[in-house]
């Protein structure tokens, strides 16, 4: 990245922003191993400060270039932002059974998605959380975009913050065909608020 | 400023079981251990009846390992999770707030599934709220079904418009075709005055020309009684020489032949013009398509005449009641298909049959013949495969129109790369239509 | 004689945190590494008795690392400091030889107890 602009984080905060989302990644994996009883494979954390114009060029370029679902959750307390998890794979049938469905429910597919996204949103952001020790709390998810191109979930125009912090990991199940990204994403304004919780982490080492 | 006091515990407790939303809390094994009276209410289940067991067995209609796994998942995540009534409209079967207005079947809800951690940080009770989101949905609903209505009517409004510009397109269509007939029927008229009177001029110049001539022969005899006149015999035959009189007699008389057989192919085609538009008889009356067709072809020759043979296979029609005119406008656009069809060379095969209740006439071609996919579509108004310029793409939705409006049938039958047939079928009577004359098909 | 301690951690925080956990009393030299590749020098330069070791770093991961040393049969004593904390994560570890595995994020008192429960540090 050239220059950074003064809202951005500073080289300390973002190293410490990786560690802690390596630390929470760890613990999500698992928690969701807990849950589902279930292998995951969650890569490293990559995190960058993108203009709201380059926001669906790093989706498309991170999840790849066909139709995925996605569904979005915000997350709101000390720090708040939004979660856009993308599913590019997992067949239905395997995350019926890890949820838990029925074999005679005839549930939405929707419905699935969003449960399985508030699990993974829940374990990642709360470990996150956790280690920051800020206080969390969830709004509901909901359906983004159902067998749509990565570029148009997000549209620059439609962002209300110039600029935003981006979290991406990625998730596999070692025996089960899922695959999604999670992207974490926070607004301009909220750099401020994070940095500060960073900074008082790096004090606390 | 006062310092603010924490609200006192009956006062929490008071609110949680009266406020309108559903509030219940399960432990590790999923026993109920909190149960507010909107719970209570809408499930008739009472505190005293459901507290203390298991959720599952005071509501076995509850989806039990998914509701599990839900459940499980926030007393190891730590998290919130929801429930939504767009995907799930309820967890608990309840009637909802409209007995009288009613519209669906039961309560829609929206639960959140809330981790309560005791001191030590650890999820003790997950705790549910249920919200009544039964007018919401409604809402949802009349605005769907107001959308679904609204699409439904755009896409009447459409093909409406579609019809409508379809019509339009036939109207221009044949109004063209009326004017054109007008026109030539009333230059079929103009030109018939003068060529009436050359036609007779030239018939009586022929007999003038033969008495002339009868009169020169008479002379002519004469010629030995002049003998003794050599000056004025001397002048008749330098005159006659001069004249080349031998050559004019032969002349005059071929030119005057040739001029009438002119003047009769101009009379002939101010016929075939007048029978093909008709414009006197735009009526039903009886008509023999074979004519029809000779009139047809006379009028297109010069379209067809440089790179198809026509051949004609007529059956000898018997004459059927119909709108000729409008007859032979079919006719005429079959043939310039065919001929349009045809690249370099061809052959245009005219052929009728008849048996005792219809006529058929087909125009058949050796040309490119029509594809598949667009077998389906020649009839619709607008379509072509011709290049932009060359074809309306009316011509045979106009024909369509005319044969429908006969009771007849427009049949194709086709193969790329070897040709088309087209076959007009026609009852040989009107068929009188029950409610005035149709306009279009 | 002082105990050398390495520590491997792509992260300089991470790095940071664990030095700052380490026990104030402890007698070491401590030396930082920030991959494998950099670790498995480090060893073979000859000045490593204790090592703390992540898991995930670019270039060469811990995994690497100590199935190098397994092969090489090399000896020094491996404590995995990780925030993968899944079970697999921790057998896979331990079969290749490393003694401990202590979780992210590292606290004093947690690894104050691995290194007397290993009697690294009496």
């Amino acid at each position: 990245m050239t220059a950074e602009t003064r809202t951005d984080l500073t080289e300390d905060q973002r190293d410490a922003l990786q560690e802690i989302a390596n630390i929470g990644m760890g613990q999500a994996g698992s928690l969701i191993g807990k849950i589902w009883g279930e292998f995951v494979n969650l890569s490293i954390p990559r995190i960058a400060h993108l203009d709201r114009q380059s926001i669906p060029a790093a989706l498309t370029r991170l999840v790849g270039d066909h139709s995925v679902n996605a569904v979005r959750q915000a997350f709101h307390g000390s720090i708040r932002g939004e979660v856009v998890v993308v599913f590019s794979g997992g067949r239905d049938d395997e995350l019926r059974e890890l949820m838990g469905y029925e074999e005679a429910d005839s549930v939405e597919e929707q419905e699935l998605l969003l449960d399985v996204a508030n699990i993974l949103v829940g374990a990642c952001l709360g470990g996150i959380a956790e280690t920051l020790k800020a206080e969390i709390g969830f709004s509901a998810p909901s359906v983004m975009g159902l067998d749509i191109s990565p570029a148009l979930l997000i549209r620059p125009d439609e962002l209300n913050s110039g600029r935003a912090l981006f979290l991406e990991v990625r998730f596999t199940l070692e025996k089960k065909s899922l695959a999604s990204h999670l992207v974490v994403l926070m607004p301009e304004d909220e750099f401020f608020v994070l940095g500060q919780a960073l900074d008082t982490f790096l004090a606390s080492i | 400023m006062t310092m603010p006091v924490a609200p006192p515990t009956e006062l929490l407790a008071f609110t949680v079981d009266r406020i309108e939303v559903g509030v219940f809390a399960v432990d590790r094994d999923f026993r109920i251990v909190l149960w507010n009276r909107f719970m209570a209410t809408h499930s008739k289940r009472s505190v005293a009846d459901v507290v203390g067991r298991n959720l599952f067995e005071c509501f076995p209609e509850l989806q039990q390992k998914w509701l599990e796994r839900k459940i499980n998942s926030v007393f190891v995540l730590k998290n919130y999770a929801f429930t939504s009534w767009e995907q799930r409209p309820f967890l608990f079967r309840f009637h909802h707030n409209r007995p009288i207005t009613g519209g669906v079947d039961a309560m829609r809800q929206n639960c959140t599934l809330l981790p309560l951690k005791n001191a030590s940080g650890e999820v003790e009770l997950v705790c549910f709220t249920l919200a009544d989101f039964t007018d919401t949905a409604m809402y949802q609903g009349c605005l769907n079904d107001a959308i679904v209505e609204l699409e439904q009517e755009k896409s009447a409004q459409q093909i409406l418009i579609k019809k409508l510009e379809d019509a339009q397109g036939q109207l221009l269509q044949s109004e063209k075709m009326a004017s054109v007939g007008q026109l030539a029927a009333g230059v079929a008229h103009e030109i018939n005055n003068p060529i009436g009177f050359i036609n007779s001029n030239l018939g009586s110049l022929k007999t003038n020309v033969e008495d002339l001539l009868a009169v020169i022969a008479a002379y002519e005899r004469a010629d030995t009684v002049l003998a003794g006149h050599p000056d004025l015999l001397g002048a008749i035959k330098m005159a006659k020489t001069a004249a080349d009189l031998d050559f004019l007699q032969s002349d005059m008389q071929s030119l005057i032949s040739e001029s009438l057989e002119g003047v009769h192919r101009v009379k002939k085609i101010v016929e075939n013009l007048k029978d093909f538009s008709r414009i006197d008889n735009a009526e039903w009356h009886y008509a023999n398509l074979e004519s029809g067709l000779e009139s047809t072809l006379n009028i297109v020759w010069n379209e067809l005449k440089y790179k198809t043979e026509v051949k004609k296979e007529y059956a000898g029609l018997p004459e059927i009641e119909c709108i000729g005119s409008q007859l032979n406008q079919v006719f005429m656009n079959l043939m310039i298909n065919a001929a349009h069809a045809i690249a370099e060379r061809g052959v245009i095969t005219l052929r009728t049959g008849f048996d005792e209740s219809s006529v058929w006439v087909e125009v058949e071609d050796t040309g490119s013949g029509i594809k598949p996919e667009h077998l389906k579509r020649i009839f619709e108004p607008f379509f072509t495969t011709k290049p932009v310029g060359k074809g309306t793409g009316l011509g045979l939705s106009l024909a369509y129109g005319i044969v429908q409006r006969h009771h007849g049938a427009l049949d194709v039958k086709s193969k790329p790369g070897e040709g088309s047939v087209f076959r007009v079928t026609l009852p040989r009577k009107r068929v009188i239509e029950d409610v005035g004359g149709g306009v279009g098909p | 004689m002082a105990v050398s301690v390495l520590v491997v951690d792509d992260s300089p925080i991470a790095r940071k945190m664990l030095i700052r956990a380490l026990p104030s009393d402890w007698d070491i030299e401590i030396s930082q590494a920030t991959n494998g590749i950099e670790a498995l020098v480090a060893y073979r330069a000859g000045k490593v008795d204790v090592m703390f070791l992540d898991l995930t770093m670019p270039d060469m991961d811990g995994y690497q690392v100590l199935e190098t040393l397994r092969k090489e049969d090399l000896n020094c004593l491996v404590i995995v400091v990780s925030a993968d904390i899944q079970e697999k994560a921790q057998e896979r570890v331990q079969n290749l030889g490393a003694i401990a595995f202590i979780r992210k994020p590292i606290t004093a008192e947690g690894l104050a107890e691995v290194l007397k429960k290993y009697g690294i540090v009496v």
